[in-house]
């Protein structure tokens, strides 16, 4: 970009988007599964920075989870086989919720089950606790009353789970879609139909690894989810596409290491990123992303984050807002 | 008193030794690393390359504002470890983790029972015993005479080393469970080894009704406690489990609990151990 026009004295950059009647202060997420409510990485790095903190997907009863190992490492990879572990939603109600308003950002609360019902019924109870904006649905599980077939890639089933969500939830809706599926697109119109405020793409990318010496799965449960810069250019994929067909906001992760790897989500589509794997190595990486986000933002004389969404994409199809002042 | 940590901290590596066969002995500077760091605690490196998460390494050794690691190269993460130019500086969190508990009783007398580089968890232990004022007699277990490492440092607290080989090379042939049946029951065993020798250990512990801790290893994700991803089966109502209520469909009678954060020290009489 040869001519850019940098302002005398930049007013400060806005940061902050808006995810259906959430408001962010940032666009920047850590993503589910990866960050508790955020006690342990508070200890380390400035915790209120992030936008949002995602909170482990909560279950309708209390689940133990996979047998070890959960965990192999790939090439720029981490598989995982966690297997929903968590305290089910009673406990959850009553041993971690109140401690959610010592969260020093905003809190997306996410719901996983089994059935509709089950959606429900959890998402119902995350409504209103204390810092909770959103609601986010990871669908990546088995829907037993479809042969289970996943949530996520089946539009019908999906649609099913985000209306019935919709019916009782007051805050904004968020499905998180999985790339397991031939065609992202038909899957998030579905989404967006079915009246989600917002989506999130992607979640985990299925695989597994083999151990050679012993002929045998590493992971106890052989098959697992892969995180982390592997999925990357998968994950961009699927948030090009699904900008082209949806007009709601668009949270986009996998693989974000660095700023620029953020970057790459905006000019796809995404209204905001989420981070998992890298805070694992980086404690302070979304310190870095925001920067170079602002850096950008800079560059290109935007005031508002939103103008560098969509900015790659010619298909993009959600609001762009006027660019410069 | 100082706080605890645990710090994001910079650690610049001012010493690397080889220890034949195969063993590296780093010296890193770090001060708050080094004055918070407590029995089998550990640290977090994050190594230059494409690793997705940090290597978690025992802290061995203590001196003034630097620390001390002892490892084998396992794979990647500690061959890339091994390879650094001293000067080097290394994103290091820690310490982390839990740690043993000494006796409440200054004259129990402890066994420390460390199988291979299980001694890297056993030296901030014997200097606390040490420093305590107390007993304690260290076996020591290798395969080979040539695979025993940690004499050296471990020497200067005056406690006894009793070693054992499996082929008998040197000291007690045998392995450090056989040597410890052949001892008179000590007061209290700490251990940290190979999970087979944890096992037998905590089954004579239990036999014995002998108080134990053992320091674990699991594949780490995190090393925080944020992932899930190194739990241990422990009894329903160990404090360190999760305590989440049994589900109806659970068919598992047991409790998990992380080993990075919850442990990695547990009370013998906790662990379950899965055939
Ligand atoms: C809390 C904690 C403290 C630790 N402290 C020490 C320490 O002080 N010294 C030390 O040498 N190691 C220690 N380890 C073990 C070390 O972190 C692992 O060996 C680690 O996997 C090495 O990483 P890598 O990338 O080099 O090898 P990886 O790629 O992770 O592993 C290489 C290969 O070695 C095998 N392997 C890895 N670890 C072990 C093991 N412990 N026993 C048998 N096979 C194994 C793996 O299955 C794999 O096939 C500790 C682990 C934990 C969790
Ligand atoms: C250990 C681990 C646990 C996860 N658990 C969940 C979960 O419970 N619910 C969910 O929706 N996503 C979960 N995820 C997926 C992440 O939220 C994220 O979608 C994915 O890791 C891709 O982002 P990343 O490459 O930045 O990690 C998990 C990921 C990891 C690594
Ligand atoms: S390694 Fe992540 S919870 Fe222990």
């Amino acid at each position: 970009m040869a001519d850019v026009t940098v302002p005398q004295a930049a007013p400060a950059p806005d940061l902050s988007v808006r995810i259906g009647s959430a408001t962010l202060r940032a666009p920047v997420i850590a993503a589910s599964g990866c960050y508790n409510k955020g006690d342990e990485f508070g200890r380390l790095t400035d915790v209120g920075r992030y936008g949002a903190i995602t909170l482990k997907s909560i279950t309708r009863y209390p689940r133990l989870g996979n047998d070890m190992p959960r965990l192999a490492m790939t090439p720029a990879g981490l598989l995982n086989a966690i297997g929903l572990q968590g305290p089910g939603l009673d406990h959850f109600l009553h041993h971690v919720a109140p401690a959610l308003q010592d969260v020093p950002t905003a809190v997306i609360a996410s719901a996983a089950g089994f059935s509709v019902d089950e959606f429900v019924t959890v998402a119902a109870a995350l409504d209103g606790l204390p810092n909770v904006v959103a609601i986010e649905l990871d669908v990546s599980c088995p829907n037993v009353e479809r042969e289970g077939r996943c949530f996520a890639a089946d539009a019908a089933s999906l649609a099913q789970v985000v209306a019935a969500v919709k019916q009782r939830v007051r805050l904004p809706v968020i499905p998180k879609l999985m790339p397991n599926v031939t065609d992202i697109r038909p899957i998030a119109r579905a989404a967006q139909d079915a009246g989600a405020d917002a989506i999130s793409l992607i979640n985990a990318v299925r695989g597994l690894v083999i151990d050679v010496e012993r002929a045998q799965p590493v992971l106890a449960n052989a098959a697992g989810g892969l995180t982390g810069p592997a999925i990357r250019p998968i994950a961009v994929h699927a948030v090009w596409e699904a900008a082209q067909v949806v007009t709601i906001p668009i949270i986009g992760m996998g693989g974000i290491a660095e700023g620029t790897d953020a970057l790459e989500f905006l000019f796809a589509g995404a209204t905001a990123v989420a981070i998992g794997t890298a805070n694992f190595r980086r404690p302070d990486v979304h310190l870095r992303v925001l920067e170079a986000i602002e850096r950008e933002m800079f560059r290109r004389g935007c005031r508002r984050v939103g103008e560098l969404t969509g900015l790659a994409n010619p298909g993009f199809a959600g609001p762009r807002p006027a660019a410069g002042l | 008193m100082s706080q605890s940590g645990p710090y994001l901290e910079p650690a610049t590596l001012v010493r690397r030794e080889f220890l034949p066969p195969g063993f590296w002995y780093l010296t890193l500077r770090a001060p708050q690393i080094a004055a918070a760091a407590k029995s089998a605690q550990f640290v977090a490196l994050d190594l230059p390359g494409t690793f997705m998460v940090r290597l978690p390494l025992g802290i061995y050794t203590v001196q003034d504002d630097t620390f001390s690691l002892l490892f084998q190269e396992w794979g990647e993460r500690t061959r890339r470890l091994a390879s650094l130019a001293e000067g080097t500086a290394v994103s290091c969190i820690g310490p982390l983790g839990n740690s043993f508990r000494l006796p409440e009783e200054r004259t129990t007398r402890a066994t420390l029972v460390a199988g291979g580089l299980g001694v890297a968890a056993m030296w901030l232990l014997a200097r606390e015993l040490h420093n305590a004022g107390m007993d304690a007699t260290i076996l020591l277990g290798a395969r080979s005479a040539n695979l025993l490492v940690g004499m050296r440092e471990l020497q200067i607290f005056g406690f006894p080393l009793d070693v054992c080989t499996d082929d008998g090379s040197s000291g007690f042939r045998g392995t450090v469970i056989q040597r410890l049946q052949a001892l008179a029951p000590p007061g209290v065993l700490y251990g940290c080894g190979p999970p087979g020798m944890l096992r037998a250990l905590c089954a004579y512990a239990n036999d014995h009704g002998i108080t134990c801790e053992v320091s674990l290893e699991e594949t780490f994700g995190c090393s925080l406690g944020t992932c899930w991803g190194c739990v241990v089966p422990v009894r329903r109502g160990c404090p360190q489990g999760t305590g989440y209520p049994r589900a109806e469909s659970e068919t598992r009678s047991f409790d998990v609990a992380r080993v990075c954060a919850d442990g990695t020290v547990f009370r013998a009489a906790d662990l379950v151990w899965q055939t």
